[in-house]
């Protein structure tokens, strides 16, 4: 070889570049972490077994939600939450269910669904005779009774405008969103919202949060804007390089309308931000409810509550903002659990895939520490992470982890087929030391089973003594987990009655002692993803037979009950003590 | 990390024995090499051999447990350093290794004591760092609010160091303090924030518009005090084929900074494109005085060395390129060349 060759050889093969990092102005944040090896498992068994009884039951309408094959808009990749409700005050959760459409037109039956529990495992579409037969892109709903009529009211955020309707009692209801006053200028996309009694005046108050700016005109669609790729396939654009929106807080006037509080409470003087899911909770045991809203690819906000009427934004100052690393991630659903049986809520955000979710740990003092990786989370990064509970499913007095997943980039799979469009949910049990182990296969085929899913809902839809899990699957039926519970682990249910505090009790805090435990719980009107649950708090007990209870109400005063027995649900009202017991499940 | 495994090539040494020698020295080029590409799988598959050609070589170990902790098989990586304190005995730098696993396995208490033990004469300057994430986490704020401080001194520009110490303000109940980091760390976020997309426009541009246009856009990046950032502009330069314009942001690169690698190897390189041989040669000899065993910055001396007529000066160098990269069919038939030379002398 001549000299003149080996010099070709030579530059040609020796670029100047050194590994430039070019992440996407566009697209969701992810660290591209890599997961963590799995470790042996513990070889403990799990008492939880769920089976998709959807079919069965009668949930058979696919909830439609943009193409089935594709997402062009950012707005038809990101799905709806689903609720567990009792709507007629019966005693057995009904279910709704949000909707989609497409772009191109309405599509017949697609529509946000009522469905009545018939108490026999099947359910009823009674969306028509209830009146609540819309087509739209909803997104977001929370359950709560705002006018303390005794019957839950539902609220939904969509875009391009927000809906309430109000609960008649007779198994109807009324679209009151323009006379209550929700009914806001403009096209906005909104997305978390929860009824939260921030002023504790007895009434519940409401808080939305809005993701972004969207037109179907002025964004463009997959392949018409190069920087929006993923993987190198065009794919939809956003949320980065769109335009951040700002939360929304509407104060209860008691006589069936709000007033826009946004800017006096304090909640529209953060910066702009991709929010979605918002959770209300008394993080710091003071009394008053936070808000915590995840947020898309920009840091997550804690509202901390003055506790008169308004807010301090304390998101980086909590640790609940960014991970340890102090890297926004793309925040999709917020579970509000007790996972180290201390007392305090702890919280678990998703995130996309080839990242982790966050598991963060109240030390107290609205300070919290992100112990996703040294609680054993790390080894799953695969999927983009949506709805998800802290939620003891097998009853052995340990909360568990579950959540969903589902690409928000359908045509990335065909080049990459380890980005699936649809896959499993993901579950981990809680060791009890402080670290959990995924299980795989252990919890039966609907656990394993793909599906493209968004919102989750936790509940006991038969009553008996477990929590099953409500899920909504893009453009296909949703899924309804049941679950069957074996072992000897006992359980407790509480439902709360305000009196003074809101009607539904939210923003109530029950915190249960057994077997040298104490487990706090909060009844929420949503988390998850965009999502409402059971209200009737449910604890595992493993094998206690009896727990001590503690209950801060949403106004400030505390109760306690001793020895309250197990496999039982328990109604107290506020200041009436234990007003009914009554024994199901196995 | 690149900077890291190369600098404990040559602080830990060498003890090969001679059997096994030149297959564990072209694993580790190897792997040395992916890791720099972030190729840590494959990195890891290089060093397995390594250790596999000669399990008694620490080296090999070292530079897989590394790479492995990187992988976060933290397990494996223990073994592997623990294998090197039985081989070679104990160092700062495997302390401080094992202190970073202990503290990623939630022992903080070990942590504390390994970190702590060569914090002063510390072998990374984020050690400072890591001491002070354990101090906090075992609940001695106070001290590890300390740490921090010194290792905020030390990477004053690290947004992660100003995030944990405003959050360890905060849990001390330090608000103004808290407040003035978490400020900080918001700031440096946004310029590194801002620094990317900065990189992403200026790439953009020179691959779609043409050159006179795109320097407008990459010009933005151009920060005359700031060394990486001048040799990233210069790297984008150069991966669009625009040498001339790599030159200037990389000669003020190595005026403001002389320890950095990326700037000499890079300088080196953009001469060696344009041919000007003889500017070529100091750049990459001052590389390869900070990197011995980066393959790319060797093969470019050698190959310089010989453009420019040195032989004798070509033959080790290239020699050293090929060890370290045996596979290089080009280099190895110049080698032959000039040894053949060499010996018709």
């Amino acid at each position: 070889m001549n000299r003149r060759n080996f010099l070709r050889v030579l530059t040609a093969a020796c670029a100047t570049g050194a590994g430039i990092s070019r992440a996407q102005e566009s697209g969701m944040a992810s660290r591209g972490v890599k997961p963590q090896p799995r470790g042996k498992l513990s070889g403990l068994p799990f008492h939880a077994h769920f089976t998709d009884v959807a079919a069965h039951a009668g949930l058979r309408a696919p909830v439609i939600y943009g193409p089935p094959d594709r997402m062009d808009y950012i707005l038809e990749s990101m799905g709806c939450g689903v609720a567990f409700l009792d709507y007629d005050n019966d005693g057995w959760l009904d279910i709704f269910l949000l909707s989609g459409t497409r772009r191109e037109g309405p599509v017949e039956g697609a529509t946000n669904r009522l469905y009545k529990n018939n108490r026999d495992g099947t359910f009823t579409d009674v969306t028509e005779k209830a009146g609540l037969t819309r087509q739209g892109w909803a997104c977001g709903v929370t359950i709560g009774d705002y006018n303390n009529d005794g019957f839950d009211d539902i609220f939904i955020s969509g875009w391009p405008q927000n809906t309430l309707y109000r609960n008649n009692g007779d198994g109807t209801f009324t679209d009151v969103t323009e006379k209550a006053g929700l009914l806001h200028a403009g096209n906005r996309w909104g997305t978390g919202c929860t009824w939260v009694d921030y002023d504790r005046d007895g009434r519940l108050d409401l808080f939305v949060s809005n993701y972004l700016v969207f037109d179907f005109d002025k964004i463009p669609p997959t392949g018409k804007d190069p920087r929006c790729d993923y993987k190198g396939v065009p794919v939809n654009c956003g949320p980065r390089g769109l335009i951040p929106e700002r939360p929304m807080l509407y104060h209860n006037n008691g006589d069936g309308t709000f007033t826009d509080v946004t800017a006096h409470s304090g909640v529209g003087s953060v910066p702009p931000g991709f929010g979605l899911t918002a959770v209300a909770a008394d993080l710091d045991g003071d009394g008053w409810q936070e808000i915590y809203v995840a947020c898309d690819s920009t840091p997550s906000l804690l509202f901390h509550n003055r506790g008169d009427g308004t807010f301090a934004e304390l998101g980086l100052q909590s640790g609940l903002a960014v991970n340890e690393d102090g890297s926004e991630q793309a925040g999709m659903g917020i579970a509000i659990g007790d996972f180290d049986l201390d007392g305090r809520l702890d919280a678990l955000k998703t995130h996309f895939a080839e990242d982790t979710v966050a598991l963060y740990r109240n030390t107290g003092h609205l300070g919290f520490d992100d112990v996703t990786m040294r609680s054993g989370l790390g080894v799953e990064t695969r999927y983009v992470s949506w709805g998800d509970g802290i939620v003891d499913l097998d009853n052995d007095g340990l909360p568990d982890l579950f959540w969903v997943t589902g690409s928000v980039f359908p045509e990335v799979e065909r080049k990459h087929p380890e980005f699936p469009h649809k896959s499993p949910r993901v579950l981990f049990r809680n060791l009890g030391n402080g670290r959990f182990e995924e299980l795989l296969e252990e919890a039966g085929a609907a656990i394993a089973e793909p599906h493209a899913s968004r919102g989750v809902a936790f509940g006991d839809f038969d009553n008996d003594g477990d929590l099953d899990i409500l899920i909504m699957n893009m453009n296909e039926p949703p899924s309804l987990l049941r679950n069957d519970v074996s072992g000897s682990g006992h359980w407790l249910k509480v439902k709360l009655v305000g009196t003074r505090s809101n009607q539904s009790a939210i923003g109530a805090v029950v915190t249960l002692s057994y077997s040298g435990h104490k487990q706090a719980q909060a009844v929420m009107a949503a988390s998850s993803y965009l999502s409402s649950g059971d209200r009737r708090l449910h604890f595992g007990l493993g094998a206690a037979e009896a727990a001590d209870l503690e209950i801060a109400w949403p106004n400030g005063t505390r109760e306690t009950f001793k020895g309250a027995p197990s496999n039982h649900l328990i109604t107290i009202k506020e200041g009436s003590g234990i007003v009914a017991r009554e024994r199901f499940g196995s | 990390m690149r900077a890291l495994v190369l600098f404990l090539l040559i602080g830990l040494g060498t003890s090969f024995s001679q059997s096994g020698q030149a297959s564990v020295e072209a694993h580790v080029g190897r792997g040395t090499r992916l890791m720099q590409d972030n190729l840590f799988e494959a990195a890891a598959a290089e060093f397995e051999q390594a250790v596999a050609a000669n399990p008694q070589d620490p080296r090999a170990h070292f530079q897989f447990a590394v790479c492995l902790l990187a992988l976060g098989r933290n397990d494996e990586a223990r073994r592997q350093f623990e294998q090197v304190q039985k081989l070679a005995g104990d160092s700062r730098y495997l302390e401080y290794y094992l202190g970073r696993l202990d503290l990623l396995s939630n022992d903080y208490g070990a942590a504390i004591r390994r970190l702590g033990s060569v914090a002063e004469n510390p072998p990374f300057p984020d050690t400072a760092f890591h001491l002070g994430v354990a101090y906090v986490s075992a609940g001695d704020v106070i001290t590890g609010i300390k740490w921090l401080e010194r290792a905020a001194k030390l990477s004053p520009n690290d947004y992660r160091i100003h995030y944990r110490l405003g959050r360890a303000y905060s849990s001390a109940g330090r608000d103004q303090e808290a407040a003035r980091e978490l400020d900080l760390y918001t700031r440096l976020r946004d310029e590194h924030k801002n620094n990317e997309k900065d990189v992403r426009d200026c790439a953009g541009a020179l691959q779609n518009q043409p050159l006179p246009a795109a320097r407008e856009v990459c010009h933005r990046m151009f920060d005359p005090n700031d060394p990486e950032k001048l040799t990233l502009l210069a790297q984008l330069y150069g991966d669009s084929g625009a040498f001339d314009d790599a030159l200037d942001p990389l000669k003020r690169a190595v005026q403001l900074d002389p320890k950095s690698f990326d700037a000499w190897h890079n300088l080196g390189v953009t001469y060696f494109r344009l041919q000007q041989y003889a500017k070529a040669r100091e750049p990459l000899e001052r590389a390869v005085a900070l990197r011995p065993e980066f393959y790319g910055s060797v093969v470019l001396l050698g190959a310089t060395l010989y453009m420019l007529g040195d032989d004798d000066a070509a033959l080790p160098v290239l020699e050293k390129a090929h060890r370290l990269n045996p596979s290089d069919a080009q280099t190895a038939q110049v080698l032959e060349q000039l040894r053949a030379k060499q010996q018709k002398k």
